[in-house]
């Protein structure tokens, strides 16, 4: 182990998950370890100290030398995602436009079959709405109505109000949201009922919360808005007591910085954040983070992200540096309006099953998983269908004895036998034959999904480098990147970490975007009505930043602010966002810009086709974004050495590929070196992840332990 | 000329080999006429030698489809479109037979590969000729296609030089050019109030349109931007799906493209047969049904459809112990002068979603469904027209409630096998559509139409109630958008959008429910609209095992209203109409005129600023006897306002009171008393079957029936001696009988 002098902890990743919380500790060189321990719900701060201390072990620190030395601390966790799906969280009390009472009742077609297989889609009987996050008895409507071009057309029944505000607080509801059609464009309604409860809350000495929409999220639709203020109180907010927790302990510990939290725009925000609902999905975003940080250090721009874990396989694009982001998202069944990475979830992963249809006896993957179970191979599993991991098992590519660094001890022959029983004798085919087969299968359909991302944004793949991570990203990589002319393929040695590594290189940035539907005018004309619109947005949007920043002691000077918008043709639905490249819109050349280059993106992003500029542009949402400094983890850099590696450590297995019996070579990954070669058929281990490199392909071991893999 | 002839005999077709479309398809049709397989395939070479490759190739096509109309989505303006994802694209054969398809509105999967194959038979490939890079624009129902609203976009695929497919998309457009606005116009005759028409015309070529084809549809319709938009979304789909096809071919070879395409078609005949044997149970099922256009004294409507109609599906499904399924609708009744009638084309594109949605919701399927199935429509029907010019731009009116049948049919086949986690008592209507048009809030002349409608309530099920607004008949991806969205396109305030009581089919499980708005008509002088696709007094789908159906609608509108002095005195005003018994919007609102009737589906009206339309939507049929519902599910159910305290013991025997907090208790003693006492009531009222059609024989004799049914069953008899020949012989009639 390194010595215990040298060692200065800057950087802490917390991954706190429903069974395990992971702390990633990160070293000024870069280098890092990782702790564990057993999640603990009730106070997230015990399974936090613990997990901390297991990671300082490997470094033989104590709790007391190292938190002192941290630069920053950065929390995901799934608390809120399991408190959303558990049905755990807040009593709440809603009080809506009049007429829409059943909105979660009602809720929309779509979240009846929100994350369903393409099957299932169509499969009527299986739709199913979900369980209000509100009872309907705890739903009341005012009368009043604003429209969509913000005139009061009714006014506020005030009575209505009132009543609404006593009955909720007579059930004890802890909390009251409050969605008013067309707030976004004129709050002035959803004011009006904040001051009304306010007065009520205070005389009747409740200590009753308010969620506003206008305030918390001011963006249009207003289904997917009340969707979002609620996951905020109900799931997102209580998790700021455990926050505040952990905080208290960090500064026992003699830690001088707070705790920030990653968030699915991609940065990271206070704990005090008042849009807490977007740390709810954090995961698979930490990956995106490290591969976008990861092109700066190394200096290219434009990345294809595919992560591999037991269940699914995520895919993003980094195109010129920059990943895109999606405003209405899907989260656990609910239509969100949130920023959120734009990450395409495909149902395959490693733990997928595999099946023959019963009347065709066609090969079906997915779209379900054996996730953390393994598959048939894991005889503590209670598994009995095959899954990708078996067939990997039975291929040698996968070694039964150091799956998870032996933790978890695989049965080859179980999963022979299973594979032969349910796939192979129905078919006709022999074991290994099957087994190759279904993984070509497996391989080719995450390849298709690849290539049509990038197809689909008018890219190709020769424009990109690609960078595979997650457990299952370095075993399949070969297979999936075959054919296609990638600029390079990235493994990085960590890459079973990698989303938590991820993490701790996202920017400590606030992101606050707001509906304007501000209609570009003719150049000719008057400008100044649609620059006013937006730079009063833009300033509106920077005080909330600065606002948010203010919490944490961060002063807007300390604090780089980016002014982007979204753009649409006028009539369209789909809003393309762009960065406006100053930070206000002065003249007519400034709106040509933002013309110029929202025409540019749409063009990559659908077809050049559908470009419509006849039907002049729509500016839909300003957006203020503001990062200011934070300590990130270098580049671990290594001296390079020989070219071959050292034989001493190399061992021997046989592997089924292309139909025939193929003499590997199998490595430690920790025994190679920086500057290595290794040519296929070869096969690299660490604990956590595997990393093929298939019969006709090489893998070069970079200074920064990051693998190249290109054909030989 | 007999040089010219002689050329024309020579000249190569773009066919596969030289060989001419026309006689590539009549080949086809030849050999499966022939053998009872596509292409005559027996073995399924490709598939039994290399499976896994067979499977690569099928996922990549997929692949590809899906992500077509993923992408397409974006392009489009329309919400219908957009949020409501009415949409969808498929790949076929040279010969228009769909290898595989996209999610979405399926029903035109099979209707574009009727208008590809029209395009066929009637030597295109001549005049006006298919080169790579033509685009070619079909919205014709007789043709293939469900109404003008659905228009497709057909491209065709060439491979050095040789044609080997068509990629095609579809989307429902919100504005077709009728002669009123909207997307579904109705009331007037015929086709030529039905828009703009596109008869597979070629709309551009070299990858682009014709800028006088777009000048055109511009010209002929309202609401132009979503139009040019929608063209641009399935040109863009069409060709994401040519260049997957272009790179299967790289990666395959073009001789395995070839020969996996017609494989999968026959490999999907077979499965379907397969799964059809699984799942049902061999027989005879007959479920017809009825619809109402209550039309005699509807001075909305043009004077020859005004008569009172209604609408016979005497629907038959045969389920034959090899796999088969063969479907009629002999019987049904002659087509009207209205816009409900219904080409072959969707009927049979409706048969293929239907079975989508139920037998085989997977992936894989394609036109090999449709050769493992049979549908008969008599040939002068309201679902086979024998004149070409009749109106059909509301066909779904007619088609949802004849189609409901199928699935009670289903059901009962899956009962017999024990698939009961499949059962479903069926849909209900997919109304009220409300749509129209006018000088809207923006200022501009413009039209629309709603989608809420694609939100049902579904039919109940063997173990559980239905789900409350999910889905319609023509897609199960329902979705009833947001109020603010609709708000952009409609100048209707949205006053309140709610569950509707009373909307869910009693049974011992009962329908899902569905909604009602009420809008107020705002920062407009004046809009059409209309009413549709409703039933009023005749109930367009029915309950299965004894449960009911679920509501029929009716139509309420208030004209010239006092709602601007009522907003201004802050008094209250209706956010739903609720009971109609006791509508809230009439207790609460004065009107000049108060249109409330059961006229549900009504044609274009005059509506002004302040006036109120609430459109009630269906809940789903129910399933099982009433008195075996759980007494706790009608607690609730009366505890969530979807079922009226005074039907509670009139439909379900259950007794129940309120609370000091107004919730709603069983009183499960008096609840078992009066639930005996309707069982022996039953008994009571009960007479032999015998006895029962006798009396019902002297009804029939008599022809003791309101006009509408004598002119339904005896244009029924007109059409089909054989439908005749069964009528007189279960009731016995004398031969020359007539109604």
């Amino acid at each position: 182990m390194t010595n215990k002098n040298t060692i200065q902890p800057r950087i802490l990743a917390i991954d706190a998950g429903g069974t395990m919380t992971d702390t990633i500790l990160v070293n000024e060189e870069g280098q890092f370890v990782v702790g564990k321990a057993q999640s603990n719900p009730e106070d997230e701060s015990i399974a936090f100290i613990n997990s901390l201390r297991d990671g300082l072990n490997y470094w033989n620190l104590t709790l007391e030398d190292a938190v002192p030395a941290l630069a920053s601390s950065i929390y995901s966790g799934t608390a809120m995602l399991n408190r959303l799906l558990e049905r755990k969280g807040r009593k709440l009390g809603l009080i809506v436009t009049a007429g829409f009472e059943d909105y979660l009742r009602m809720e929309r077609g779509i979240q009846t079959y929100l994350g369903y297989s393409y099957s299932d889609r169509l499969h009527l009987v299986t739709h199913r709405h979900n369980e209000p996050l509100v009872p309907r008895e705890r739903i009341f409507g005012v009368r009043g109505r604003i429209d969509l071009f913000g005139s009061e057309q009714i006014p506020l029944y005030e009575n209505e109000v009132r009543e609404a505000v006593h009955k909720l607080i007579d059930m004890n509801v802890e909390g009251i949201c409050v969605n008013l059609l067309h707030s976004y464009v004129n709050p002035e309604h959803e004011k009006r009922v904040k001051n009304i409860a306010q007065e009520i809350i205070r005389q009747r000495g409740a200590d009753t919360l308010l969620f506003i929409s206008s305030e918390l999220y001011p963006v249009s639709q207003d289904f997917a808005r009340l969707n979002t203020v609620l996951v905020e109180a109900y799931a997102a907010d209580p998790s700021r007591d455990q926050f505040k927790r952990i905080n208290r302990k960090m500064r026992e510990l003699g830690a001088n910085h707070e705790l920030r939290v990653m968030a699915s725009h991609g940065g990271t925000i206070s704990t005090e954040a008042k849009e807490l609902a977007r740390t709810l999905v954090s995961g698979p975003i930490g990956g995106v983070v490290g591969a976008q940080y990861l092109a700066k250090e190394l200096g290219f721009e434009n990345v294809v992200c595919t992560d591999i874990g037991g269940t699914s396989f995520d895919l993003a694009l980094i195109t010129g540096g920059q990943f895109t982001i999606k405003t209405q998202p899907d989260i656990a069944r609910f239509m969100l309006k949130l920023p959120l990475i734009e990450i395409d979830s495909v149902g395959a992963g490693t733990g997928s099953f595999v099946r023959l249809t019963p009347s065709s006896k066609r090969i079906e993957i997915g779209p379900d998983s054996a996730g953390y179970r393994i598959g048939v191979s894991n005889p503590v599993s209670g598994l009995s269908t095959v899954t990708i991991n078996d067939c990997n098992v039975v291929l040698g590519y996968l070694n039964p004895d150091n799956f998870l660094g032996g933790d978890v001890k695989l049965d080859k022959e179980r999963a022979y036998n299973a594979i032969k029983e349910q796939i192979a004798d129905p078919l006709g085919l022999d074991v290994y034959e099957a087994a190759e087969g279904i993984i070509s299968l497996f391989e080719d359909h995450l390849r298709n999904e690849v290539i049509s991302r990038v197809l689909g944004k008018g890219y190709a793949p020769e424009n990109y480098r690609l960078i595979s991570y997650g457990g299952g990203g370095p075993v399949h990589v070969a297979g999936y990147t075959a054919g296609l002319n990638f600029e390079d393929i990235l493994v990085p040695s960590w890459a079973a970490g990698f989303s938590a590594y991820g993490c701790a290189c996202a920017d400590y940035e606030y992101r606050s975007d707001k509906t304007v539907q501000a209609q570009i005018a003719n150049l000719e004309d008057n400008i100044t009505p649609f620059a006013e619109t937006i730079n009063s947005a833009w300033r509106e949007l920077k005080d909330r930043v600065i606002e948010e920043f203010a919490k944490s002691g961060v002063k807007p000077d300390q604090v780089e602010f980016r002014h982007l918008l979204r753009v649409q043709y006028v009539g369209q639905l789909n809003d393309v966002e762009i960065l406006f490249p100053g930070d206000e819109i002065k003249t007519a050349g400034d709106v040509q810009i933002i013309i110029d280059r929202f025409e540019e993106a749409y063009a990559k992003m659908y077809s050049r086709s559908a470009r419509s500029p006849e039907l002049g542009y729509l500016v839909t949402t300003a957006i203020i974004t503001g990062v200011t400094e934070s300590e990130k983890p270098k580049l671990p850099t290594e001296p390079l050495g020989p070219a071959t590696p050292d034989t001493k450590y190399q061992e021997t297995r046989l592997v089924y590929y292309k139909g025939n019996w193929e003499q590997a070579n199998v490595y430690q990954m920790d025994h190679l070196r920086p500057g290595n070669t290794v040519y296929g058929f070869t096969i690299i281990e660490s604990p956590n992840t595997t990393f093929v490199v298939p019969k006709g392909y090489k893998a070069y071991l970079d200074a920064h332990r990051i693998f190249h893999l290109s054909p030989e | 000329m007999n040089l010219k002839k002689e050329t024309l005999v020579k000249k190569k077709g773009i066919g596969w080999n030289g060989m001419r479309l026309k006689d590539m398809l009549e080949q086809s049709e030849q050999l499966f006429r022939e053998t009872k397989r596509y292409w005559g395939i027996e073995k399924l070479e490709l598939r039994e030698k290399d499976p896994i490759r067979y499977e690569r190739i099928f996922s990549s096509l997929r692949g590809g489809l899906v992500n077509a109309r993923e992408t397409a989505l974006n392009i489009s303006a329309s919400p219908i479109v957009k949020e409501i994802g009415e949409l969808c694209f498929a790949l076929y054969t040279p010969e228009g037979d769909s290898i595989v398809l996209s999610t979405g509105i399926i029903v035109h999967v099979h209707t574009m590969s009727d208008a590809i194959k029209y395009m066929i038979r009637n030597n295109y490939e001549e005049n006006p000729g298919i080169r790579p890079g033509d685009i070619f624009s079909n919205n014709n129902s007789i043709i293939g296609d469900v109404h003008t609203a659905d228009v497709h976009t057909i491209v065709p695929i060439f491979w050095e030089g040789e044609l080997i497919g068509w990629a095609g998309g579809v989307t429902h457009e919100i504005d077709v050019g009728a002669v009123t606005p909207g997307s579904m116009a109705f009331g007037h005759e015929d086709r030529y109030g039905d828009g703009l028409l596109l008869s597979c015309e070629k709309a551009g070529e070299n990858d682009e349109f014709y800028q006088s084809y777009l000048k055109k549809c511009a010209d002929s319709v309202r609401a132009e931007r979503y139009w040019l938009l929608d063209e641009r979304t399935r040109l863009a789909g069409c060709h994401m799906i040519r260049d997957q096809v272009y790179r299967v071919i790289q990666e395959e070879g073009i001789e395995t493209y070839k020969q996996f395409i017609r494989e999968v078609i026959e490999e999907g005949r077979r499965s379907f047969k397969e799964r059809v044997k699984e799942i049902l149970f061999p027989g005879t099922y007959e479920s017809p049904r009825f619809t109402d256009v209550p039309w005699k004294n509807d001075p909305t409507v043009s004077a020859k459809a005004r008569r009172d109609l209604i609408m016979h599906a005497p629907l038959t499904l045969k389920v034959s112990a090899d796999g088969e399924l063969h479907m009629s609708f002999e019987g049904a009744n002659k087509w009207g002068y209205h816009s409900f009638n219904c080409a072959p084309s969707p009927m049979q594109g409706a048969l293929w979603v239907q079975l989508t949605q139920t037998l085989i919701p997977n992936d894989k399927i394609n036109d090999g469904a449709y050769y493992a199935t049979s549908l008969k429509l008599p040939y002068g029907s309201w679902c086979n027209p024998d004149y070409e010019k009749v109106s059909t731009t509301l066909s779904w009116h007619f088609l949802i409630p004849a189609f409901s049948g199928m699935i009670r049919s289903l059901a009962r086949g899956y009962y017999a096998r024990g698939y009961l986690e499949e059962i479903s008592a069926s849909f209900p209507m997919t109304g009220n559509i409300l749509q129209g048009g006018g000088v809207n809030h923006f200022g501009v002349e413009s039209a629309f139409t709603n989608f809420e409608m694609s939100s049902e309530g579904t039919g109940a099920m063997y173990f559980k109630d239905g789900e409350d607004c999910t889905a319609a008949m023509w897609n199960p991806e329902g979705d009833m958008g947001e109020a603010e969205t609709w708000e952009v396109l409609e100048p209707l305030l949205y006053l309140g959008r709610s569950i509707k009581p009373m909307t869910s089919g009693p049974g011992k499980y009962c329908g899902g429910a569905g909604i009602e708005t009420v809008r107020m008509l705002y920062r407009t002088k004046q809009q059409t609209l209309f009413n549709g696709l409703a039933d009023g007094h005749v109930f367009g789908s029915a309950g299965i095992f004894g449960g009911y159906p679920g509501n029929a609608g009716y139509r309420h509108s208030l004209h010239g209203t006092n709602m601007k002095e009522i907003i201004a005195k802050q008094l209250p005003y209706p956010t739903h109409d609720g009971d109609p018994e006791n509508s809230e919007v009439d207790r609460l609102v004065q009107a000049r005129e108060n249109v409330f009737d059961k006229i549900a589906t009504a044609g274009p009206q005059l509506f002004e600023e302040y006036d109120i339309y609430v459109s009630v939507h269906r809940g789903g049929p129910g399933l099982g006897d009433v008195l075996e519902r759980d007494p706790a599910l009608v607690e609730a159910d009366l505890n969530s306002g979807k079922l009226l305290p005074r039907y509670a013991e009139s439909i379900y025997g259950v007794v129940a009171k309120q609370n000091d907090e107004g919730k709603w208790q069983v009183d499960h003693k008096r609840t078992a008393e009066k639930r005996k006492e309707m069982r022996l009531n039953r008994l009571k009222k009960a007479v032999p079957v015998k006895e029962f059609m006798k009396k019902e024989r002297e009804r029939i004799l008599k022809r003791d029936f309101i006009e509408p049914v004598r002119d339904m069953y005896q244009s029924s008899m007109e059409l089909s001696s054989e439908w005749r020949e069964k009528f007189i012989t279960f009731w016995n009639l004398p031969e020359d009988f007539e109604m």
